[in-house]
């Protein structure tokens, strides 16, 4: 996938368990796993916008485009 | 009152009373066939290529009733947009284009089975079309549960 996330990387940074994160920003632990193995086909914008929020970062610091070749 | 889950479960008893009708015209073709060429005064000659074409028609046929009670048994159990579903609407729709084959063929000796064989060819068509959509739609299922 052209689009990676890097969100155990912020996580690891902020210290903050998956459990505790998909309990701030209300999705499920089952969704935010699929977030964080790079299985995702599409991310909310309110969902960024909450991860931005309780990461205190920008969506640049949880998206990254992987050149592909 | 009528609903769209007694409607799955009509179809489903449909189904089932189909399969069982296919099976009993399987195991008393023979008689069937018998009777038929005597009631109708045809030539016996006639009854070899009739049961070749019945014998030969009903393994599709079967196959399709199969295919089309685990179709009906997934949508009981609210599995619609599935790989699966795809798979067994494709194998009903080349088992309807198997039949129409044979009935085609068949024609050369019933000029009958020829209409036959169009109606089914028909309805393999359709049954593809639906394929193709419900193949879309499992793919845009696919997209919108894997958006977070």
């Amino acid at each position: 996938m052209a689009i990676g996330v890097n969100l155990d990387v912020i996580m690891a940074k902020r210290k903050i368990s998956a459990g505790e994160l998909s309990d701030k920003i209300g999705i499920t632990p089952a969704n935010l796993s699929i977030l964080k193995n790079n299985k995702a086909k599409a991310i909310r914008f309110s969902t960024l916008e909450e991860l931005c929020k309780v990461l205190d970062c920008q969506p640049g610091d949880i998206l990254e485009y992987i050149k592909e070749d | 009152m009528w609903n769209p889950n007694k409607s799955v479960i009509a179809s489903s008893i449909c189904t089932k009373i189909t399969i069982g009708i296919v099976i009993g015209i399987i195991l008393t073709a023979p008689y069937l066939v018998n009777g038929y060429v005597g009631y109708a005064a045809k030539n016996p000659a006639v009854i070899r290529p009739l049961l070749v074409t019945i014998y030969a028609c009903a393994v599709p046929g079967l196959i399709a009733m199969l295919s089309l009670n685990k179709l009906l048994a997934n949508i009981k159990k609210k599995a619609v947009f599935i790989e699966k579903n795809v798979k067994l609407l494709r194998r009903i729709s080349w088992c309807s284009f198997a039949v129409s084959g044979i009935l085609f063929v068949s024609g050369f000796y019933y000029l009958m089975f020829v209409f036959i064989a169009f109606a089914a060819a028909f309805f393999g068509l359709i049954l593809r079309v639906v394929k193709n959509v419900i193949e879309q739609a499992v793919a845009i299922k696919n997209e919108n549960d894997f958006t977070i």
